[in-house]
């Protein structure tokens, strides 16, 4: 479902370009549970940006869901963010001023869902996630591991067929780390969603079905 | 959707309470300063419009040179009216108003009361004006002689109510008693109108000698019909002079034409004015009341616009402020699909409610503040001018324009985003110096100093008006009203308040030199024969031997009247400015020439002395040719006091008064006070432009103080790790506020030579001016500046002290 070829990635700083990114290809398959790893700036981040149609590479082609997404308009790629893709981040990106319940909601906001749709859904995943007594608190309410929780939560919450995630426990202790990545395992399997997930770390890693090791900008694995 | 952002736009208000009370706070007051301005216009632009046939009515002014003198008069001949009316089938019909006899004295029970507001006028005058009836057929009530007609509030104060007062007789007492018949009680008149009477006397009571086209004592407005224009209609004064005006004036002076007499510098002319102009741009002699100035309400509809425009862009500006801190939201927003219409229909929402919020405040602080703000001003506003529909549109839109302006900026901004790079946290660093925002807190702090400025200058002139030597002395000068009493019962009064301890010098005289009271001008001939050629006018003031000591004029060369020269009678004592156009040559026993009337013999007098300049109409004016010469007129006193104790001195003067004229009214008067109320525009002007120069820099500062608050948030990690590397306090201080006193800085230089301009423009209008010396402009800047950096030094010295750790943990 996701193919990129040989794409690059550089930023011009002064008369050179710097690359980040170089000579990539990679499929992935729908149901997936991919892990990319790497040394810091290896590009990792870079990569799974452009995968969730957050940047652009500058060379290269990348068909997502078999249609070429290289040079879509904005429009369109905010567009396919809110009905295919789901995102979950390391520092959680909540919105601070709105509830857990709210949080979750949002995506489904954009979907056009209404209210009685948007309110069995959201139900739904509280009680998934066991978190159906924090749903009216804030963010700042909550541990780093609830947060995480909210959103992924959140990234599912519009049924989309592919999760990125980056670096999603690197802010957690390793019992939640776990808790999370179980989770994650646990929407692979039984939700068939596809997930891509950045990590650090070779435990986390193994969760997944396939690991991509990055090194400066190029596939090493 | 519109339910969402409504939920998300108030619980962002609510979250950030300091950042949206300064916001809601200072868009408020400023929002409550501009619709009161823009009541205070309105109402100033509403003059006489109340009348039905408003738009047809105009009044007759008169300018007429004479000898150098130019005399711009508010009244027109008696015989005009008619006369226009006869021979123009475009005038429908003309009515006046005699008020040039001013107070009168009437009965209620036994006591007299004095009446200020009284005229005499034509019986057709409620058929021009529309002064509604409450009782009585207005359009027949002073047909006949021995009439009068009263308004409601009057009616009450003598009779209780108006049905009681109909057909009922007063009583009134100037030089003779007279009755009158109370033939209609009529509404009072709008307080916006130019003239306000609560007497309508019989015109047929007026002892005057009718017919007269050269003498100018009548108010005569005239009714033309509907589609004449009335520029046009000027040109017929021409002929009216020719026809009418020449051959009068030939019978007394020797006129060939009016070619010739134009030819010697001097000139007659007619004109109209429209009613709806006359309280803004009519400043002549003998207006029937104070009028307004067009130019304050030019001031004041800047002065509204500025403190609006400072307001909004304070709302601008916190609202962009913050939304850099909403950059994390719009981005994750953006991650997860969101369209930028509706992120922009979020911010536009939110901005939009806070200005609402704000408007509801606005008009409560309206509602509250508006009796003080009519004390200020001198007015009768009231809150529902407001529910006027232009008002109404105005104030709903207003929301709207306003959030939009202030949500565009971020809504757009950060919506063009890379989700990414807003989530990464860079677009912060394009926010600390954005142009935009500088250069809106210039223009903040610009108007703001050209209010201070400008207020300033206003003071200095008020200032200089009550200090600056007028050439009589002003300070403790007791006026008492005598026209009640007879000749010799005055002079009684006045020997006998003379011996009281503390009165230092007395005179007799209505001719004082403040506006309102009495004034005599004459046209005198420099030579016997009289010609168009050696003609000029001059005011001819009636004073007694101590006129000159008691008022504490000084006299420049010859002598004072005095009581051991005979021939007194026909001296005259002139003025410097009188003097100096009689040419060089020492004037003291120069002959001038005048007299009465057409028939009445040339009578010579001599010039005995020359009097300092002394100011005797507003400080607006130059001072006009004046000369002196012994009267008789008892109905006027002057006392010069000096006593410790005004109070009791006053009262014993009023027991005199009351044990020679029973049942009078005892009126007197400081000379200071009646000097003070020639200005009492300029005073309010002053009070008003203060109270909104202290209110825009207040919202000014409100501003810059949210700004601050913002900024030290932003560098919160930065000053951390400058203080880890050795910064101190004060460094830091200086760091965060330097920014700040540049704008201030910049705006000042911007300011200064706009309000010099402005300031000059409205000093030309002084003959006797304030100099705007450079140190107003430092201390306006210095203030500003002070302002500005106690506004930001406070958010900044937090932002130093606080623990450096603490900043960089929580990153």
């Amino acid at each position: 479902m996701i193919q990129l070829k040989k794409s690059y990635k550089y930023y011009n700083t002064g008369s050179r370009k710097a690359y980040v990114l170089s000579d990539i290809s990679l499929d992935i398959a729908a149901g997936e549970f991919v892990s990319i790893m790497g040394p810091s700036g290896s590009g990792k981040s870079t990569l799974l940006h452009i995968l969730g149609l957050l940047e652009e590479p500058n060379d290269g082609e990348y068909l997502f869901l078999g249609e070429n997404v290289s040079h879509l308009t904005e429009k369109k790629r905010t567009e396919l963010r809110r009905n295919q893709i789901g995102f979950v981040f390391q520092a959680y990106h909540l919105i601070d001023e709105l509830t857990v319940y709210e949080n979750i909601e949002t995506p489904l906001l954009y979907k056009g869902l209404n209210s009685s749709e948007r309110k069995s859904r959201v139900a739904e995943l509280l009680d998934k996630f066991n978190i159906v007594g924090r749903k009216d608190l804030f963010p700042s309410q909550l541990s780093g591991g609830q947060q995480q929780l909210v959103g992924i939560a959140r990234a599912i919450a519009g049924n989309p067929k592919v999760i990125f995630a980056d670096e999603p426990t690197g802010n957690l202790h390793s019992e939640q780390a776990t808790e999370i990545m179980e989770l994650f395992k646990k929407l692979n399997e039984q939700e068939k969603v596809t997930i891509v997930q950045v990590t650090h770390s070779e435990h986390n890693a193994t969760y997944g079905n396939r690991i991509i090791r990055l090194k400066d900008g190029l596939v090493v694995q | 959707m519109l339910k969402y952002y409504f939920k998300i736009a108030l619980r962002n208000l609510w979250l950030q309470k300091g950042f949206s009370a300064i916001n809601i706070i200072g868009l408020a007051i400023g929002l409550a300063c501009f619709i009161m301005i823009a009541l205070y216009v309105t109402d100033e632009l509403s003059y006489d419009r109340y009348n039905e046939k408003a738009d047809r009515i105009y009044r007759i002014n008169s300018d007429i040179r004479f000898g150098g003198t130019d005399l711009n008069m508010a009244v027109s001949a008696d015989p005009m009216g008619a006369t226009l009316k006869k021979d123009y089938p475009q005038v429908e019909d003309f009515t006046r108003l005699y008020a040039s006899e001013g107070s009168k004295l009437f009965k209620r029970g036994t006591q007299f009361i004095t009446e200020d507001r009284v005229t005499y006028a034509d019986s057709n005058l409620f058929n021009v004006f529309t002064f509604p009836s409450l009782i009585g057929n207005t359009k027949t009530a002073l047909n006949e002689p021995n009439t009068v007609v009263i308004n409601e509030t009057t009616a009450k104060k003598y009779f209780t109510t108006s049905e009681n007062a109909m057909g009922k007789m007063m009583e009134c007492k100037d030089d003779k008693t007279q009755l009158y018949k109370v033939t209609a009680v009529i509404k009072g008149i709008p307080k916006n109108s130019h003239f306000n009477f609560d007497f309508f006397l019989s015109m047929d009571n007026v002892e005057y000698e009718f017919g007269n086209f050269l003498s100018h004592n009548f108010h005569t407005y005239i009714l033309l019909k509907a589609g004449t224009d009335y520029k046009a209609f000027n040109k017929n004064f021409i002929q009216v002079i020719d026809k009418y005006i020449l051959p009068q004036a030939k019978q007394f002076m020797n006129i060939k034409s009016m070619e010739d007499f134009a030819k010697s510098g001097n000139k007659i002319e007619y004109s109209l004015i429209p009613l709806t102009a006359i309280h803004l741009h009519s400043e002549r002699n003998v207006e029937l009341s104070a009028n307004g100035n067009i130019q304050y309400v030019y001031i004041f509809s800047a002065v509204a616009i500025f403190i609006l425009l400072i307001a909004c862009i304070n709302f601008m500006n916190l609202s962009t402020a913050r939304s850099a801190g909403r950059a994390k939201e719009v981005g994750i927003r953006k991650v997860l699909g969101t369209e930028k219409k509706s992120l922009i229909g979020q911010f536009l929402t939110e901005s939009t409610i806070t200005v609402f919020i704000a408007l509801f405040i606005a008009v409560g602080i309206t509602w509250l503040s508006l009796s003080w703000f009519n004390n200020l001003a001198g007015k009768a506003m009231q809150l529902s001018t407001l529910l006027k529909p232009q008002y109404m549109i105005f104030l709903a839109t207003l929301p709207f324009v306003v959030g939009t302006l202030a949500g565009m900026y971020p809504a757009f901004f950060l919506s063009s985003f890379q989700p990414i790079t807003v989530l990464k946290g860079k677009i912060n660093a394009g926010f600390k110096k954005s142009t935009l925002r500088s250069s809106l807190v210039i223009f903040q702090f610009a108007a703001s100093i050209i209010l201070i400025i400008g207020t300033i200058i206003i003071y200095k002139q008020l200032n200089y008006i009550q200090t600056t030597k007028t050439g009589f002395n002003k300070d403790q000068l007791l006026v008492v009203d005598n026209a009640s009493m007879k000749t010799s019962t005055a002079e009684t009064f006045r020997n006998e308040v003379s011996k009281l301890a503390g009165v230092k010098a007395s005179s007799f005289g209505g001719f004082l030199p403040v506006s309102n009271s009495s004034r005599n001008d004459q046209t005198f001939f420099t030579d016997a024969v009289m010609s168009d050629k050696n003609g000029f006018n001059m005011q001819v003031w009636r004073v007694d031997y101590n006129y000159i000591p008691t008022l504490g004029m000084e006299i420049l060369s010859g002598r004072n009247f005095s009581e051991q020269y005979g021939s007194d009678s026909s001296a005259l004592i002139i003025n410097e400015t009188l003097a100096k156009s009689l040419g060089p040559g020492d004037p003291i026993g120069k002959a001038i020439y005048n007299s009465d009337g057409p028939d009445k013999p040339t009578r010579a007098y001599t010039i005995i002395g020359v009097v300092k300049n002394f100011n005797f109409e507003s400080l607006r004016k130059n001072v006009a040719p004046l000369c002196m010469r012994l009267g008789n007129n008892k109905w006027m006193s002057a006392y010069r006091v000096e006593s410790g104790d005004i109070k009791s001195l006053l009262a014993k003067v009023e027991d005199k008064f009351k044990a020679m004229s029973p049942g009078m009214p005892f009126n007197y008067s400081f000379l200071d006070d009646s000097f003070d109320n020639m200005y009492r525009e300029e005073q309010r002007v002053g009070k008003v432009a203060l109270t909104f120069a202290l209110l825009a820099v207040l919202i000014a500062c409100l501003g810059l103080f949210g700004l601050a608050t913002y900024m030290a948030e932003q560098r919160t990690k930065e000053i951390g790790v400058r203080k880890v590397l050795g910064a101190t306090v004060p460094n830091i201080v200086t760091m965060l506020s330097k920014d700040f006193l540049k704008l201030v800085f910049i705006a000042f230089l911007i300011a200064a030579p706009i309000a010099w301009l402005a300031m000059h423009e409205w000093l030309k209008d002084f003959a006797f001016r304030t100099n705007i010396g450079w140190w107003i402009f430092i201390i306006a800047g210095v203030v500003a500046m002070s302002i500005a950096l106690f506004t930001v030094s406070f958010q900044a010295i937090k932002a130093a002290i606080a623990n450096p750790l603490k900043s960089l943990k929580a990153d």
